[in-house]
């Protein structure tokens, strides 16, 4: 088979598909050019991979009752004496069989054993199990934890295990970084928020177990209210999921879920003990969690973390005031039985964020000056002290969840959550005015969710449910300053109904859902009362699927609408952001945005390598952005850029690609890298604040039984050719950065010890990043040695 | 187990209790505390042992309330006469809330400072010296002296007022100090007045 030319035909095609300068992209030739990359891939695939006795039996192994993936299954084939035990998705390979007939055998316990007969021809044989549990009054019985993992057939990236324990010591953005496609917008090295193919904020969508987050998260320096030590596992949908979760999901939707809650007796305890040099960083976070002995299936947790940190340090400066200090709490308490499951869940977020002084600056003269500068005229020395300017949050969130087992075949499930989110910020003031806060923000947020689900032998399956999100803003008087933002009461509902089909390595799923919103917002400007009553409403639809091309490859597809009412700061905003030296002016005449995104997926598993490589498309109508009018206001205080919020006609698109190879059992490798281009398509301009091209990769080397592992990593990143009209300063070059980390496993009887030891931006590299709102004032955080303990007993 | 029977009840309970307690405040008024919107120079002639000649005069510069896109803030012309020396007194005042704000600047002394710049002083048709009681540099009282044989008649002086910057920064001491901004803080305020030489 002519193998080299072939390739080099499918590259040469693919660079003149993308790469063709003179052929402007519109959704429509887009599409047709990912239809061809597609296909181009698929042919590919067929013609490398080669024909004998390496046929695959793939599968999933179900709940009966409830289509939960079930872990830790035994498949056993009796003929060949092979067999495989299902991950947490429930998914298990057999490989190397060779054509013919087999016995497969499936046992869990609890569960009665399924035996079938299956016959082996294709290159693949994909399977579906679903077990059925036995009677309770069996004896060793083990009631199995509902875990609701995500079924979707979008793009997902689940960050755990060790991926998840390198990232340890992190913010929830910046561990994300780990995933291909997902960047941060940040303001500082402390302030992070995840971006999914180029959007963020309320454009996607984060859920802590299960209830979506509801902080101020309009705001550009309003990070994520979540404390990343209390998920076990982090998942990225890069997706429009509107349908399955509502409003807002427009890029992409980010889980952080806790685990498993016990249900037997077993009690684990896990500590982290983190320490940084830059920033002279502590971090202690501890885990609990037990059965009851007494009653089976009652569960709980209990976690928490505390992590402080004083001034960061650039290579050559250290960075005024910013320090920060983080509390977090959460527990939980479970009971589940055969046909019910309740659990209550309560989570604690407390912070205090020091925000670098240079940047709060008076006027534009004030602004002109430090961005010429380069950096902050202010460089103290090290301090753990915290002043204005500076951000106080907390975050509570409580929820309720139960479902109840209708019939083997229907579960019904209720979901209720109340949060309170409360923010301040504090500006440099006069006189006792510094001691109070300039933003004092109180939002209460109630969601609730009921829907059933349904699931036959067959291969249906689905569900249809109601949502209603309830939110009260206030603005706590006594600032001094009229409110950025008004008093709002919001009510949202939602009906949606989901059906997927499964058959063989066939996947396909289809979603509608209805929303409508009501605002109602009240604030005083001056004397002057301003009032407002705003409506939205819109349909949804999704449509996606999944196939197994090969033993080998899946590929999965989803085409999806989302839409976002606007936000209330794009509404009501009026008054003057120092950060920026700008005001800025809403609009309440503006209309919902909507989106249709497509998400193309291309999975490899070999056996020494995998690739993972996701093509999007994302066409925005009504995209609300802030726009430089060009004019000024004059004060006594100075100048400022006015800014206002506009719509325009968006167009999104990207790749993402990641993939590891082993050389050998001790020797491996991995790259990462994304490609985002995004443009007003009205205007013929480029949006700021859309990540620039960037690449990671790395090389690890394991030994000593490979309880030992040194990765060296390189981060690149490109400069932003692609930048707005206008901007205050013009895109920082591109840097690149190394990185160098030690990793060795203990075995201390039955418990793990972890120990980690880190090096970021080893060679001390001074350099900007372009999503990093203080590029403006600052170079970003030098080198920073990083002492990570883990042990589980 | 028999409790659960009674769950949907329970469940309901917290739900009414949750969303009926979810409702926004009324909004009130907020007292700008901070925003200054008028500037006052008071002007006192005085004699070579500094003692006070004739009657005093003053100029204002003062804010539209609220934010007024395109707007500019009214600064009315000094009129000052050549050879002759002058107590200069700033008051800052918020007229939103009738509060004089020059006392409180006072009092935080070590974080506040005016600097006076422009042609008036580079064209040497003015010059200034800090003369707060007590010695401290904060420029809410100075000393001017026009000069006797100015090149121009037209000229202009900007105010700026630095808060929280290093008050002991190198050449923060001057009154023309032109890189201020070095010295760390921000601008609380930034005004250019005209000025006419008689």
């Amino acid at each position: 088979m002519p193998k080299f030319p072939l390739k080099k035909l499918f590259a040469t095609l693919f660079q003149k598909l993308w790469f063709n300068k003179y052929s402007p992209p519109t959704f429509a030739t887009m599409i047709q050019k990912v239809i061809f990359s597609i296909a181009l891939f698929a042919f590919a695939v067929t013609q490398v991979s080669a024909q004998k006795c390496d046929l695959v039996l793939r599968g999933k192994i179900l709940h009966l009752e409830n289509d939960q993936p079930i872990e830790a299954a035994y498949v056993w084939i009796l003929e060949t004496r092979t067999g495989a035990v299902t991950d947490q998705n429930g998914n298990f390979v057999i490989r190397e069989l060779c054509p013919g007939t087999y016995t497969v055998t499936v046992q869990y316990l609890g569960h009665k054993e399924i035996r079938e007969t299956i016959n082996l021809s294709g290159s693949t044989t994909n399977q579906t199990f679903k077990m059925q549990e036995e009677s309770m009054d069996l004896s060793g019985v083990e009631v199995h934890g509902h875990r609701d993992a995500v079924q979707t057939t979008t793009a997902v990236t689940s960050l755990y295990g060790e991926a998840l324990l390198q990232s340890r010591g992190e913010s929830l953005g910046e561990s994300l970084k780990r995933v291909a496609g997902v960047t941060t917008f940040s303001t500082g090295n402390t302030i992070s928020k995840p971006v999914i193919h180029g959007l963020h904020s309320n454009r996607i969508m984060i859920l802590n177990n299960g209830i979506r987050l509801e902080g101020q998260q309009w705001g550009a320096e309003h990070a994520p209210e979540i404390d990343p030590f209390l998920a076990d596992e982090i998942t990225v949908i890069k997706g429009a999921e509107t349908v399955r979760f509502g409003p807002e999901a427009m890029g992409g939707v980010i889980l952080v879920n806790p685990p498993t809650l016990p249900t037997n007796k077993k009690h684990t305890t896990e500590l982290n003990l983190l320490g940084g040099s830059n920033g002279r960083m502590g971090n202690f976070a501890a885990s609990h969690s037990g059965g009851s002995e007494k009653i089976q299936g009652l569960g709980y947790r209990v976690q928490g973390s505390v992590k402080r940190a004083g001034n960061i340090r650039t290579p050559n400066y250290y960075q005024a005031n910013t320090g920060m200090a983080e509390y977090n709490f959460s527990g939980s308490i479970g009971y589940s039985s055969k046909k019910l499951g309740i659990e209550g869940y309560y989570s604690y977020f407390d912070t205090e964020i020091g925000i670098l002084r240079d940047s709060h600056t008076g006027n534009l003269t004030d602004l002109i000056e430090i961005i010429q500068n380069g950096e902050p005229f202010i460089k103290p020395d090290f301090t753990y002290e915290i002043n204005n300017p500076k951000q106080v949050v907390s975050h509570h969130l409580a929820k309720l969840k139960a479902h109840y087992h209708l019939s083997p075949e229907m579960k019904l499930n209720f979901q209720y959550g109340f949060q309170l989110n409360q923010r301040q910020e504090f500006d440099r003031r006069r006189g006792e005015l510094n001691a109070r806060p300039s933003l004092d923000l109180e939002l209460f947020t109630n969601t609730l969710d009921i829907f059933l689900d349904h699931s036959r032998k067959s291969s249906w399956s689905g569900s249809v449910g109601i949502n209603v999100i309830q939110q009260a803003n206030s603005n706590i008087p006594g600032t001094g300053v009229t409110p950025l933002i008004p008093n709002y009461d919001m009510v949202n509902g939602g009906v949606y109904l989901m059906e997927k089909y499964l058959k063989g390595p066939l996947e396909i799923e289809g979603g509608i859902r209805y929303d409508f919103r009501k605002v109602s917002a009240a604030r005083f400007i001056g004397n002057e009362l301003q009032e407002a009553e705003l409506d939205y409403q819109n349909f949804s639809a999704f449509l996606g699927g999944l196939y197994q091309l090969s033993p080998y490859f899946a590929f999965t597809t989803n085409l999806g609408t989302a839409w976002r009412p606007p936000n209330v700061n794009e509404l009501f905003s009026q008054g003057l952001h120092h950060g920026a030296a700008a005001v800025e002016i809403g609009d309440p005449n503006l209309n919902s945005e909507k989106s249709l995104k497509w998400v193309n997926g291309l999975e490899y598993e070999g056996k020494k390598a995998s690739v993972e490589f996701t093509a999007y498309l994302n066409q925005i109508n009504d995209y609300i952005y802030l726009n430089p009018t060009g004019e000024t206001f004059v004060s006594l205080r100075g100048t400022f850029n006015v800014y206002e919020y506009l719509q325009a006609d968006a167009f999104f698109y990207g790749f993402d690609l990641s993939g590891t190879y082993s050389f050998s059992e001790k020797f491996n490798g991995y790259l990462k890298g994304s490609i985002i281009r995004a443009k007003n398509t009205e205007t013929q301009t480029y949006f700021p604040f859309i990540p620039s091209d960037r690449m990671d990769w790395g090389l690890a080397y394991s030994f000593g039984n490979l309880a030992n592992r040194i990765t060296l990593s390189n981060v690149l990143v490109a400069k932003q050719t692609r930048e707005p009209e206008f901007d205050l300063a013009p895109a920082p070059p591109a840097y690149a950065l190394f990185n160098l980390g030690y990793n060795r496993k203990f075995k201390l009887g039955e418990n793990q010890f972890n120990v980690g030891l880190q090096v970021n931006n080893l060679l001390n590299t001074e350099y900007k990043e372009y999503m990093n709102r203080f590029r403006y004032f600052t170079a970003d955080m030098g080198r920073n040695i990083l002492l990570k303990l883990n042990y589980q007993f | 187990m028999k409790n659960l029977q009674k769950l949907p009840l329970y469940l309901f309970a917290v739900l009414t209790l949750g969303f009926a307690s979810c409702e926004s405040e009324d909004p009130e008024k907020e007292n700008e505390g901070e925003v200054i919107t008028d500037v006052i120079l008071k002007f006192q002639e005085i004699d070579g042992s500094n003692n006070p000649v004739g009657s005093s005069f003053s100029f204002k510069a003062s804010d539209s309330q609220g934010i007024v896109v395109g707007g500019a803030p009214t600064i009315e012309t000094v009129t000052l006469t050549r050879g002759k020396r002058y107590q200069m007194n700033i008051e800052v005042r918020n007229s939103i809330e009738n509060e004089d704000i020059t006392q409180e600047i006072i009092e935080e002394a070590d974080e506040h400072q005016f600097f006076f710049l422009g042609s008036a002083f580079t064209s040497n048709i003015l010059s200034i010296s800090y003369a707060d009681p007590g010695g401290k540099l904060i420029g809410v009282q100075t000393r001017l002296t026009v000069s006797s044989s100015p090149g121009t008649n037209n000229t202009s002086m900007r105010v700026v007022l630095r808060h929280d910057l290093n008050k002991s920064f190198s050449g923060a001491s001057n009154p023309n100090f032109e890189n201020f901004v070095q010295a760390g803080g921000e601008s609380d305020l930034d005004i250019t007045f005209p000025i006419i030489i008689n």
